[in-house]
């Protein structure tokens, strides 16, 4: 009988255990307060309970009973009010904004701690680099969240558009229900395919079919187009808006990386600012050459009428041949 | 607003922020060790993405005219500094600063100018001034 007792005992132990890790396996949203730095490592922890990304968004969206339907009455409300114009709240040229832009807090395979380490041995040896954006490419995603300048948010109930003056960069969150395109149709490209839905006043999406990039120039690590991003975006308040951000890239790293993104609406007193085209041809003393110790230069002045005569520079003088 | 870009300017200083002003592409073109003042006159300003550049022509000391150019940030950017294009119209007199290129061209990353005896800073741009909730 006391062996029944025990055993019982044990049982209702068990089922307390299980329940309780089902109560903390839905992260809810944490405030970058004074508790930060505990925060980040709730969420770094809810994060790596996961496969990959689309368990972790589908976990997000079951949790959430497949989440709320908006209308075009719900958009003058503050959570899905995102009008203004804002930039990348701090953070510089580092992914993770919480430190410095030559440190990361990605747990990088052998093969992301690799290609990363070639970066820091060319800008070591050479004193520069050459960045793929220099002739307008776009970042890709998720690079696309690290990039300064002007953006604006657009929340409607089908779509909502994720904008960056950069290349005119626009990111698309399908939130009507669809799903990704299928695989056999599908094609990778520089901000992939994003779908989202909502939940609690957050915008929770899930992006796939990306090509490779970097989270940024200079040690800033590499992605693979493998990569997959989970966000959760929300208006924390009257002019900020953060984003968790949860990347699964099994060839860079060996635990997804959580950051929390965040953006802040600009004083704009006098309707001045405004988001203008962006193209690297408009003007010709934009135009810059990848050197051949894989660095940057400008090829041809025109202010200055003969280039190659006045540059010291090799390359120059060889793409003016 | 000049308040608050001093403000915000002084701190993104204070916080080693300013360095990052090749926001668009390598700044490994521009010695940054060096810094090189000039006085001119503006010969054009121009205003485009991704990069805006301020063309100075410098009167050397044989009467020779070189025209200097001074890339900074694009429009957006810019206007967040508080420099607009019809700030700077042909003509204007001005007195420059800039990290000279390493090739001997003369163009420059430019740091900041005084025109009309005032101090402006085209890379207080990227000072993040909030919007009134």
């Amino acid at each position: 009988m006391t062996e029944l007792k025990a055993a019982a005992r044990l049982s209702l132990l068990g089922i307390l255990l299980v329940a309780a890790d089902a109560l903390t396996a839905q992260e809810d949203w944490l405030a970058k307060d004074a508790n930060w730095n505990e925060h980040k490592t709730r969420l770094q922890a809810f994060g790596e309970r996961f496969e990959n990304a689309w368990e972790l968004y589908t976990y997000l969206q079951e949790t959430a009973n497949g989440g709320k339907a908006l209308t075009w009455e719900d958009m003058p409300k503050p959570a899905y009010n995102w009008s203004g114009v804002y930039t990348r709240t701090g953070g510089g040229l580092s992914f993770d904004p919480d430190i410095r832009a030559n440190e990361t807090t990605a747990k990088l395979t052998e093969a992301g701690a690799s290609a990363r380490q070639r970066k820091i041995d060319l800008i070591t040896s050479t004193g520069g680099e050459y960045d793929p954006l220099s002739d307008c490419r776009p970042p890709s995603f998720p690079r696309w969240a690290t990039e300064p300048f002007l953006h604006e948010f657009v929340v409607t109930p089908n779509q909502t558009w994720l904008m960056n003056e950069m290349v005119n960069d626009v990111r698309r969150v399908y939130t009507d229900g669809r799903a990704h395109t299928l695989p056999e149709d599908a094609y990778a490209s520089a901000n992939g395919d994003t779908i989202g839905f909502w939940t609690d006043g957050m915008l929770v999406t899930h992006t796939t079919y990306l090509i490779s990039g970097q989270y940024q120039r200079g040690t800033q690590p590499d992605y693979s187009d493998q990569v997959e991003v989970v966000e959760r975006w929300k208006k924390v308040d009257g002019n900020t808006l953060e984003a968790d951000y949860w990347v699964f890239d099994p060839v860079n790293l060996g635990e997804p990386w959580y950051t929390r993104q965040s953006w802040t609406q600009l004083a704009d007193d006098d309707n001045f600012l405004r988001l203008r085209y962006w193209d690297c041809r408009e003007n010709q003393n934009n135009d810059i050459l990848e050197k051949n110790d894989g660095t940057s230069q400008f090829s041809d002045f025109d202010f200055i009428e003969n280039d190659a005569a006045v540059s010291t520079d090799e390359d120059v003088r060889q793409a003016a041949e | 607003m000049m308040k608050q870009l001093l403000k915000h300017g002084l701190f993104l200083a204070s916080m080693g922020i300013v360095g990052a002003v090749h926001a668009h592409h390598s700044g490994a073109m521009f010695d940054d060790t060096k810094v090189i003042e000039l006085t001119g006159v503006v010969k054009e300003f121009q205003y485009t993405n991704p990069h805006s550049w301020l063309l100075v022509d410098i009167t050397n000391s044989d009467g020779s005219v070189t025209t200097w150019g001074f890339e900074a940030e694009g429009p957006s950017t810019l206007m967040r500094a508080g420099i607009r294009k019809g700030d700077l119209p042909p003509g204007t007199p001005i007195t420059i600063r800039g990290n000279p290129m390493k090739d001997g061209r003369s163009g420059s990353a430019w740091i900041d100018a005084v025109v009309n005896g005032k101090t402006i800073n085209p890379r207080n741009g990227f000072a993040v001034i909030p919007a009134a909730e």
